[in-house]
C-alpha cells in the first residue's frame, strides 16, 4: 500500500512538471450552452497586513508605558496591569506571533541570507524592546512579553533558587540563543519557534508535545519565577547584557537605602544583592590568583569549546532538511533502510544526480563545521567569562537590584519602608 | 527561600473571612479548570481513537466493496453509517476545542486571583532573619557558582562526546572531489568562457566545418530559438551548449543539448531590483541585460548579468547560489565576460572612474559561492575580459582596463605587474601568448607587454608598441606568430608578435561585432551581417569563402568537437558535417 | 574620599562609553535591518506545481482545524462526469454516495450543469486539508483542485510548522499583497 501510494506522488510529481512544460490538459475545459456563469476562486485576504504597523505601534506605546510605570511612577499594580493588557493583545489577541525573542531569528537570517528580507515590522520588533532596554532597563521583560506575563501569572509561591544553581542554569540560555543563531543562519529553521512553549496556550491548539513542555513550565512555574525567562528565554540574555549598560533603572528604594533589609526576600527571581563588605583579608591572596587563572583560562576554554563544537558538525547540521534527505538517500542506496520517505521520492522525481544532492549537503554540512567552532567558541567565552566574574568581588554598600538579572517587576518597591513613606507623603499632598 | 517566619498553621490560613472567601474561588476555579481539562484531553483522545478505528474501517470496506461481493446493499449501508459517524465526531472537535479553550483560561483566571488574592490577605511584613556573616556566605556561594559552571561545561563536554560518538551517516565522499577541476586538455578540447581557451580565439581542433548556408540549411546540424535575447556567446562543454539571455523582466541561463538542439533546461536568476522604485534601471540596447559571456569549470556553470546578479546552476540546471555584487556603474552597461580558474569563478567589475576605487576583481568558489578573494583595482569602467594564461612565470589572471593592465595570481589575489599605457572605454580582452600579452587602445594602438615583470612595469616590460587604429568591441587573436586585429569597420591589421612589425593591412569593408577566431592557419571572421569569412592568414589575407547565415550576429561564434556554434540575435545554429 | 569619588566618575565614565557604544552598535545594526528590510509582511503559501500532496497540511498546522484547504480553479476544471478528485478509484456509481466519495467530510459538492458536465466546488468549512482530492485530480485529470494556505484562517507564524514538515519544499513565503499562488491557464 506504501508503495502504491509513493508511486501515485511520483506520478503526481511527474505529471505536475510534466504540464508545466506542455501547455495542453487532459480533459479540454468544456464550452457550455446553459446559462451556466463560471465561478471565481475566492481569495480570502489576509488579516494580519491590517495589524502589522498598529503592532509595532502598541508596543511603542508598551515600552514606554512600562517605562513611566516602572521607572516613574514606582507602581507594582499599574505594572501588573500592563502586564495582563500585554498578555491579552499580544499573546491571546495576536496569537504570539511575532515576538522580539522569535525575530532574532529573522534578523540573524535576513543577514547571512541574501533573498530573505526582513519585513521592517519584525525589525522595529527586535530593536525596540533593545533600545528601551539601554535607556530604561528590562521593562520588555517587565510589562510587555506575554511569555513573560504568562509565566508571572502563574507564580504562586516563590522558592528561591541558590545563586550557584542560577549561575549554572543560565549557561542553557546562552547556548539556546546560540543554537537559534546557528539554525537560523544555515537557513535550517527557527528552533526558537519550533519549541515556543506558551505560545499553544495562546492558539488553544498546537502540538500535544511543545503543549506538554509548556504546562510543565507553568507548573514548574508555581515555585519558581519565570523558569523560560531566567534560565532558556534566548533574547533575555540579549536583554540581560544590554540592561547592565543601561541609562536608567529600577532601584528599590526611591531615595536611600537605610540598610533595614526588609527588602532581602522580595525578589522572587533573585536578583537583590545584598551589600559585600570586604574581601576577607586571607581570602584575598588565594582569590587574586584564582582569578588570574580563570583570565588566563579563558582563550583555551574558547578554543577547546570551538573544537567541540565543529566536531559536532553531523548533529547540528540535521536540523538542515537537505542534509537530512542526503542521509536518508545514502541509507536507502546502501539499503539499510527498506522503505521510501516522501522527501527520498520527490528527489528521485526530479531527476538531480545523487552525487550532485551529496556535495550539496555537504557544503551545508561545512557550513557547520564554522557555525560549531563559532557556536562552541561563543560558549567558551560565556562559560570563561562567567567563572571569572563570579570570582571578581564587587563592593556593595546597600541592596540592590542586580543590573542584569533585574526584569524591572516593581514586586520590592512596597517592601522598602522608605517607599512607604514616599508614598504616604504623596498621599498627604493628594489630601 | 521559604520564610521561617511566615506562619504556615492553618488558623493562620483561614483568619479572615476575606481570606475564606479568597480561597473557596481559588478552590472553585481549580475544580473548573480540571473538569474542563479532563473533558478536552478526553474529547481530543476519544475523538482521535475512534476516528483512526472508522477510518481503518471505512477504507476497508472500501475496497471490499469493489471486489465482487454477495450484498453489496448492505455493505453500501453500512459505509454509508460509518462516514455519517465520522463525520459527527470529526466536525465538531476543533469548535470543542475552542470553546473548551476560552472556559479552561476562564476557570484558570478565577483560580489564580483568588489564590491571588488569598495570598494578599495573608502576606505579612517579613521580619529580616538575624545578621549572619555575609561575607563568609557569599564566598561560599561564590565558589559554589564555580564549581556550578564547571559542572555545566563538564556536562556539556560529555554530551558533545556522546553525540560525536554515536554512528551517523557520512555520505560527504565529495570533499575531495570537490577540489577536482578540468584538465588543461579538457579546457583545451571545449570552449568554456568567451573567446574560447585563454580567451586566445584559437581552437585546437582541426576538423571545424568550412561550409555552409543558412538559406538552404546545408550544414546546419540544428537551429534552436533562444527563448530570450542577449548579446553574449555561446559556451561549450562536453555535449552542452550554454548561453543566457535577459530582459527587464527575467533574467535566464539556458542549457541546450548539443547534438540534438533541444532546449534542455532554463534557469531563472532573481534580479536585484533598483532600491527606489523612481530610479528605473536603464539599459543601452547595444548591451542589453545579458552581454556578459558566461564560463563553466566542466561541473557547474557561471552567469553574470547588468544587474550584477552573479548565478551559479550545475549542469542538471539546479541553481546552486545566486549573489547581488550591486548594481555596475557603468557607462553602458556592464558587459565583461566571466573566466574561471580550477574550481572558482573570476569576475572583473570594474566601474565608475579610476579615482572612484569602486573597481574589484573577484573571485568566488564555485561551489559554495563564497568570496575566495578580491583584490581592488585602479581603473576606470571597462567592458574587457580577465584571462587565465599559462605563462613561464606561473599562472596569471590578466585584466586590461583604462589606464591599468595588471596581472594577478588565481591563488591569492595578489598583484603581479601592472602597467599604465591604456586610455579610453576599453572593451577588447587582453589576449596571451608566448610571454607576451597583448592589449589594444580603441583607436589609437596595440601593445605588447611582458609578462615576467613583477610591479610597475609600465617603464620596463613593455615589448613593442605600434600607433595603428586598435578596435573598440573585437577581441585580437593570435597564433605566438603573428596577431591579427580586426576594427568593427573592417579594417584589418596583422602585426609580427617579436617586434610589432605591420605585415599587412586589410579593408573587409564589412561591419564587424563579434570577435576574430583562429582555426589552423586560417582566419574566421564573423560580421556583423552573419556572413563567416573564412581567410587565409598568412602571409598575406586571402579571402577563401564566404558562408551566409542569413541572421545578424552580434556574438562570437564557439568552436567545439567539429562544430561551431553561432548565436543569431534570436536562433542558436549548430554548424558541423553530417 | 576625594579618592573614591573619582573613582565613581571614572566608572561613572566608562559606563557612559560602553552605553554610547552600545547605542551606537544598535544604531548600526537598525541602518543595516533598515537596509535589509523591506516594507510589507510575508505570507506563507504552497506552491501547488511543487505539491506533493502528501497530506502532512491536515495534521501538522498549529491550528486543530488546518489553515490550509483545497481550492478549485474553474478555469482549469474539466467538468467531468468522473471526477478523479471526487469519486474514489473504481467507483461503483457516479453519485454522491458515501461509499463512491473520496473525501472524508464530504467537502465536495457536485453539481449538474449540463450534459455531460458536473461542476465541483469546495464547501470550505468542512475541508480539512488532507489532499485527498488534490492527489486524484493531479494524478488522473487536470489539477485543477490543489490545496492553498487560507489566509482568512493562518495565523502567519514565524515559522510555519507545515512548512517546516513539507518534504517537497512547495511551502515559501510571499508578498502579503499577492498572498495566493493559484494554478492557471498559461501556466497549465
Amino acid at each position: 500500500m506504501k508503495r502504491f501510494a509513493h508511486t501515485v506522488i511520483a506520478i503526481a510529481v511527474l505529471l505536475n512538471l510534466c504540464a508545466a512544460a506542455s501547455a495542453e490538459l487532459l480533459f479540454p475545459p468544456p464550452e457550455f450552452e446553459s446559462d451556466y456563469v463560471m465561478p471565481t476562486t475566492t481569495t480570502p485576504h489576509p488579516h494580519q497586513d491590517v495589524y502589522e504597523y498598529v503592532d509595532v505601534a502598541v508596543l511603542f506605546i508598551a515600552l514606554s508605558l512600562a517605562s513611566y510605570l516602572v521607572l516613574k511612577k514606582r507602581s507594582r499594580r499599574a505594572t501588573f496591569v500592563l502586564m495582563i493588557l500585554s498578555l491579552i493583545y499580544f499573546g491571546f489577541w495576536r496569537k504570539g506571533c511575532v515576538c522580539p525573542i522569535g525575530a532574532i531569528q529573522n534578523v540573524v537570517l535576513s543577514i547571512f541570507d541574501s533573498t530573505y528580507a526582513v519585513p521592517i515590522t519584525v525589525s522595529l520588533f527586535f530593536l525596540l524592546p533593545l533600545a528601551f532596554t539601554l535607556f530604561f532597563g528590562r521593562v520588555f521583560c517587565a510589562a510587555v512579553c506575554p511569555l513573560g506575563a504568562i509565566q508571572d501569572l502563574v507564580l504562586l509561591h516563590p522558592v528561591s533558587v541558590p545563586y550557584w544553581l542560577a549561575a549554572g542554569l543560565r549557561a542553557l540560555a546562552y547556548l539556546y540563543l546560540a543554537l537559534a543563531v546557528l539554525f537560523a543562519a544555515t537557513g535550517s529553521g527557527f528552533l526558537i519557534c519550533r519549541y515556543d512553549p506558551f505560545v499553544a496556550f495562546f492558539r488553544f491548539s498546537g502540538n500535544v508535545n511543545i503543549l506538554i513542555i509548556g504546562v510543565c513550565f507553568l507548573l514548574v512555574g508555581l515555585f519558581i519565577g519565570r523558569p523560560y525567562c531566567r534560565f532558556f528565554c534566548p533574547y533575555g540574555v540579549i536583554l540581560r547584557q544590554v540592561s547592565r549598560l543601561s541609562k536608567w533603572r529600577v532601584t528599590i528604594t526611591p531615595d536611600e537605602c537605610i540598610q533595614c533589609r526588609l527588602c532581602e526576600d522580595a525578589c522572587p527571581f533573585g536578583a537583590i544583592r545584598s551589600p559585600a563588605v570586604e574581601w576577607p583579608a586571607v581570602e584575598y591572596a588565594k582569590a587574586k590568583k584564582r582569578l588570574a587563572f580563570l583570565i588566563l583560562l579563558l582563550p583555551v576554554l574558547i578554543v577547546l569549546c570551538g573544537w567541540g563544537g565543529s566536531r559536532l558538525k553531523n548533529v547540528t547540521s540535521r536540523m538542515h532538511s537537505t542534509v537530512r534527505l542526503a542521509e536518508r538517500i545514502y541509507l536507502e542506496e546502501a539499503g539499510e533502510v527498506e522503505d521510501i520517505t516522501d522527501p527520498s521520492t520527490v528527489f528521485r522525481a526530479t531527476g538531480e544526480t545523487i552525487e550532485s544532492l551529496y556535495e550539496r549537503a555537504s557544503i551545508i554540512r561545512n557550513k557547520f563545521i564554522l557555525g560549531g567552532w563559532l557556536l562552541g567558541g561563543f560558549m567558551g567565552l560565556v562559560i570563561g567569562v562567567k567563572l571569572a566574574a563570579v570570582s571578581v568581588w564587587r563592593k556593595r554598600t546597600d541592596y540592590e537590584a542586580d543590573r542584569a538579572g533585574c526584569i524591572a517587576c516593581g514586586r520590592c518597591f512596597k517592601y522598602c519602608p522608605r517607599e512607604q513613606l514616599r508614598l504616604s507623603k504623596t498621599k498627604q499632598e493628594v489630601c | 527561600m521559604v520564610d521561617p517566619n511566615n506562619n504556615n498553621s492553618p488558623n493562620a490560613r483561614i483568619a479572615s473571612p476575606w481570606c475564606r472567601s479568597a480561597v473557596a474561588t481559588a478552590l472553585i476555579g481549580a475544580i473548573f479548570s480540571i473538569i474542563i481539562l479532563t473533558l478536552i484531553v478526553a474529547n481530543y483522545v476519544q475523538g482521535r481513537v475512534h476516528e483512526i478505528r472508522i477510518e481503518k474501517r471505512l477504507e476497508n470496506l472500501k475496497i471490499e466493496i469493489r471486489e465482487d461481493s454477495v450484498d453489496k446493499q448492505a455493505l453500501i449501508d453500512e459505509i454509508r453509517l460509518l462516514d455519517l459517524e465520522f463525520r459527527q465526531s470529526r466536525l465538531p472537535r476543533p469548535s470543542f476545542a475552542r470553546t473548551g479553550g476560552y472556559l479552561l483560561l476562564a476557570a484558570l483566571a478565577v483560580f489564580v486571583l483568588g489564590i491571588k488574592w488569598a495570598d494578599t490577605l495573608k502576606k505579612k511584613t517579613q521580619i529580616p532573619k538575624l545578621q549572619q556573616d555575609d561575607t563568609g556566605e557569599q564566598v561560599r556561594q561564590a565558589a559554589l557558582a564555580r564549581w556550578s559552571v564547571a559542572a555545566a561545561l563538564a556536562l556539556a563536554g560529555l554530551v558533545v562526546l556522546l553525540l560525536v560518538i554515536i554512528p551517523h551517516v557520512d555520505f560527504s565522499t565529495t570533499d575531495a572531489e570537490d577540489a577536482s577541476y578540468p584538465t588543461q586538455q579538457e579546457i583545451r578540447q571545449n570552449w568554456h568562457r568567451f573567446h574560447g581557451p585563454e580567451g586566445a580565439g584559437v581552437t585546437a581542433d582541426a576538423n571545424i566545418p568550412d561550409n555552409w548556408d543558412g538559406k538552404s540549411g546545408e550544414g546546419i546540424l540544428w537551429k534552436a530559438k533562444v527563448p530570450v535575447i542577449g548579446h553574449n556567446s555561446p559556451i561549450v562543454w562536453g555535449d552542452r551548449v550554454f548561453l543566457s539571455g535577459g530582459d527587464p523582466n527575467r533574467l535566464n541561463v539556458f542549457c541546450f543539448d548539443a547534438v540534438s538542439g533541444n532546449l534542455l533546461w532554463t534557469g531563472d536568476v532573481k534580479r536585484t531590483l533598483p532600491k527606489s522604485e523612481e530610479e528605473e534601471f536603464e539599459v543601452m540596447e547595444d548591451t542589453g541585460f545579458a552581454a556578459s559571456t558566461m564560463a563553466t569549470d566542466g561541473k557547474r556553470i557561471y552567469a553574470i548579468f547588468v544587474t550584477g546578479d552573479l548565478a551559479c546552476f550545475d549542469f542538471s540546471g539546479r541553481n546552486l547560489w545566486t549573489k547581488s555584487l550591486g548594481i555596475p556603474d557603468s557607462m553602458y552597461g556592464y558587459a565583461s565576460s566571466l573566466e574561471t580558474f580550477r574550481n572558482m569563478v573570476i569576475v572583473q567589475y570594474d566601474q565608475g572612474d579610476a579615482e572612484s576605487g569602486k573597481s574589484r576583481l573577484f573571485t568566488f568558489d564555485g561551489a559554495s559561492g563564497r568570496l575566495v578573494w578580491q583584490a581592488k583595482r585602479p581603473v576606470a569602467n571597462s567592458w574587457s575580459s580577465p584571462i587565465v594564461a599559462q605563462t613561464e612565470t606561473g599562472i596569471q589572471i590578466i585584466t586590461a582596463a583604462d589606464p591599468n593592465v595588471m596581472a594577478f595570481d588565481p591563488n591569492t589575489g595578489a598583484e603581479i605587474w601592472r602597467a599604465e599605457c591604456l586610455a579610453g572605454d576599453i572593451a577588447p580582452s587582453p589576449i596571451y601568448a608566448k610571454g607576451l600579452a597583448f592589449v589594444v587602445e580603441p583607436y589609437s594602438k596595440i601593445l605588447a607587454i611582458r609578462t615576467n615583470g613583477k610591479g610597475d612595469v609600465t617603464k620596463t616590460h613593455i615589448a613593442w608598441s605600434v600607433d595603428e587604429p586598435g578596435p573598440d568591441i573585437c577581441t585580437p587573436v593570435t597564433n605566438g606568430e603573428y596577431v591579427f586585429i580586426l576594427n568593427s569597420d573592417g579594417l584589418a591589421l596583422c602585426f609580427n608578435t617579436v617586434d610589432g612589425k605591420k605585415l599587412w593591412e586589410e579593408d573587409i569593408r564589412e561591419d564587424f561585432l563579434p570577435s576574430p577566431s583562429l582555426v589552423g592557419d586560417k582566419l574566421y571572421l564573423l560580421t556583423e551581417k552573419g556572413a563567416m569569412i573564412i581567410a587565409e592568414a598568412m602571409p598575406e589575407y586571402k579571402e577563401l569563402k564566404r558562408c551566409e547565415l542569413g541572421e545578424r550576429c552580434h556574438a562570437s561564434p564557439a568552436f567545439a568537437n567539429g562544430r561551431i556554434y553561432i548565436r543569431g540575435v534570436e536562433n542558436l545554429y549548430c554548424i558541423g558535417k553530417q | 574620599m576625594a579618592e573614591s569619588k573619582d573613582i565613581i566618575t571614572r566608572r561613572q565614565l566608562l559606563k557612559n562609553g560602553c552605553c554610547g557604544g552600545c547605542l551606537a552598535g544598535l544604531g548600526a545594526l537598525g541602518g543595516l535591518l533598515a537596509a535589509k528590510s523591506r516594507p510589507g509582511d510575508t505570507v506563507w503559501q504552497i506552491d501547488p506545481y511543487k505539491c506533493i500532496a502528501c497530506g502532512n497540511c491536515e495534521t501538522y498546522c498549529v491550528l486543530e482545524e488546518s489553515a490550509v484547504k483545497c481550492v478549485q480553479v474553474y478555469e482549469l476544471c474539466g467538468y467531468c462526469d468522473y471526477c478523479p478528485g471526487f469519486h474514489e478509484p473504481g467507483a461503483t456509481a457516479l453519485d454522491t454516495g458515501a461509499e463512491n466519495e473520496l473525501c472524508p467530510t464530504g467537502a465536495i459538492k457536485r453539481k449538474f450543469v449540463e450534459e455531460p458536465y458536473f461542476d465541483y466546488t469546495i464547501d470550505e468549512p468542512l475541508c480539512i486539508g488532507c489532499a485527498k482530492c488534490v492527489k486524484g485530480c493531479a494524478a488522473f485529470g487536470n489539477g485543477s483542485l490543489f490545496l492553498q494556505v487560507r489566509h482568512d484562517r493562518c495565523l502567519n507564524c514565524n515559522e510555519c510548522s507545515i512548512a517546516a514538515a513539507c518534504p517537497s519544499g512547495a511551502f515559501k513565503r510571499v508578498p502579503a499583497d499577492k498572498p495566493y499562488l493559484l494554478k492557471n491557464v498559461e501556466n497549465a
